[in-house]
């Protein structure tokens, strides 16, 4: 199984438990992350789908079996809870056959798994940023950074601003973690890549380089280039 | 007397069994009708043909599967009677919205009209495939299509749903 086939394979079947598949997913990292961000869209498909649908009214109801009435309100909620205490044994489950990476490791590994997107160097449109970074309540000063690459990506199962920004030290990787708070500024190296997270005024802002010097001050700086909804 | 005594049997075998898949199959129908009212709508006259048939089911552990192929039928049967108009979805989501709203998590309300928002032939597999949890090969029976068409379209679906939850440029693009 080549690349091609196993991402069209996962893309319809993100849990596939094929020999192959698994046979793949062992020898390529990309392709494992891949399936990694499958399976964490499927589970926000899973939460997404699960939509809270009121019962209808029993004036509304005529005649027929009893059962065609809709269940009560309790059993509604114990079946509910049920889920979701399955739904927890099984992220629970999921989460320590895995070694935890760290959000340094997470966001160099993301980084690293879109090589191409610091390739760009055509600037993006001011409004082209803004419709990436709008839904996160975020928005960047005018004329502050050049941005050559900005998409809204899957990241710990939020969907979060991924920008490539210009700096005199060469192109650098922000992700906007809404969803992530941090207690303080993190920096990790490892093969090549630098990442520092920082507390923001909303969640944390990660930026990774590739042999890029200063990634201190470049994540500072970029972080005052950022304003914030209240 | 005797007869009596089965028909309350059958009654209280198909109440129990309604009361346990009525909540997956009004979702099912409000995926599908992309409408709260009219999945209600569909559920309650698919449980009546339910009822009307219960007999024909030989095997109870069948009973989800067969409640969702009367949904659906009953759902395209809807459909056809009352003639909808492909309405803007715009207008759908709108409609919907707090359906579609989750109080703590944007990511899932983003999901949601994201899902909303894709077609028919794309939204169907995806939902028997994660939410009723059916394999490629029950989700071609209940289509009516082939496996390896069922895993395009459901290929196909996350695509668009990627797509349309990335945003941003076209340069952006992988």
């Amino acid at each position: 199984m080549n690349c091609l086939e196993f991402r069209r394979h996962v893309g319809a079947e993100p849990s596939s438990t094929e020999a192959t598949v698994g046979a793949h997913r062992d020898e390529c990292p990309a392709c494992a992350r891949y399936q990694a961000e499958m399976q964490a869209m499927d589970r926000l498909l899973g939460k997404a789908m699960l939509v809270d649908l009121r019962p209808p009214r029993v004036a509304d109801e005529g005649p027929g079996p009893a059962a065609l009435r809709a269940p009560s309100s309790s059993r509604r909620w114990l079946a509910m809870a049920a889920s979701l205490v399955a739904g927890v044994l099984v992220a629970a489950t999921l989460w320590v056959s895995y070694p935890a990476p760290t959000l340094a490791d997470e966001v160099i590994g993301h980084a690293a798994h879109e090589p191409m997107s610091w390739t760009a160097a055509q600037p993006l449109t001011p409004e082209a940023v803004a419709d990436v970074l709008d839904r996160s309540g975020a928005r960047l000063r005018p004329g502050a950074v050049t941005v050559t690459f900005a998409k809204r990506c899957l990241f710990e199962g939020h969907w979060v601003p991924h920008l490539v920004v210009q700096t005199e030290a060469g192109p650098v990787t922000v992700f906007l973690l809404g969803h992530r708070s941090v207690e303080a500024a993190t920096r990790i190296e490892e093969e090549g890549y630098a990442a520092m997270v920082l507390p923001a005024p909303r969640g944390s802002i990660a930026v990774v380089g590739h042999n890029v010097s200063g990634i201190d001050a470049i994540a500072r700086q970029v972080l005052e280039e950022v304003e914030w909804e209240a | 007397m005797n007869d009596d005594k089965g028909d309350k049997g059958r009654q209280t075998r198909f109440a129990a069994l309604c009361e346990s898949l009525r909540p997956d199959l009004v979702r099912f129908a409000f995926w599908l009708a992309r409408d709260r009212a009219l999945a209600e709508d569909v559920v309650q006259e698919a449980m009546l043909r339910a009822w009307k048939s219960f007999e024909s089911l030989d095997d109870e552990a069948k009973a989800k599967q067969w409640m969702l192929t009367i949904v659906r039928r009953e759902h395209a049967r809807t459909w056809e009677r009352k003639r909808l108009e492909v309405t803007n979805v715009d207008a759908l989501v709108e409609a919907e919205a707090e359906v579609l709203a989750s109080e703590d998590d944007a990511a899932v309300t983003e999901m949601r009209e994201a899902l909303f928002r894709l077609e028919d032939d794309y939204r169907e597999p995806l939902v028997l495939q994660v939410m009723m949890g059916y394999t490629t090969g029950e989700i071609a029976t209940q289509m009516g299509l082939t496996q390896g068409a069922v895993l395009t379209r459901l290929f196909r679906a996350r695509q668009k749903l990627r797509a349309a939850l990335e945003g941003g440029s076209p340069e952006g693009e992988r």
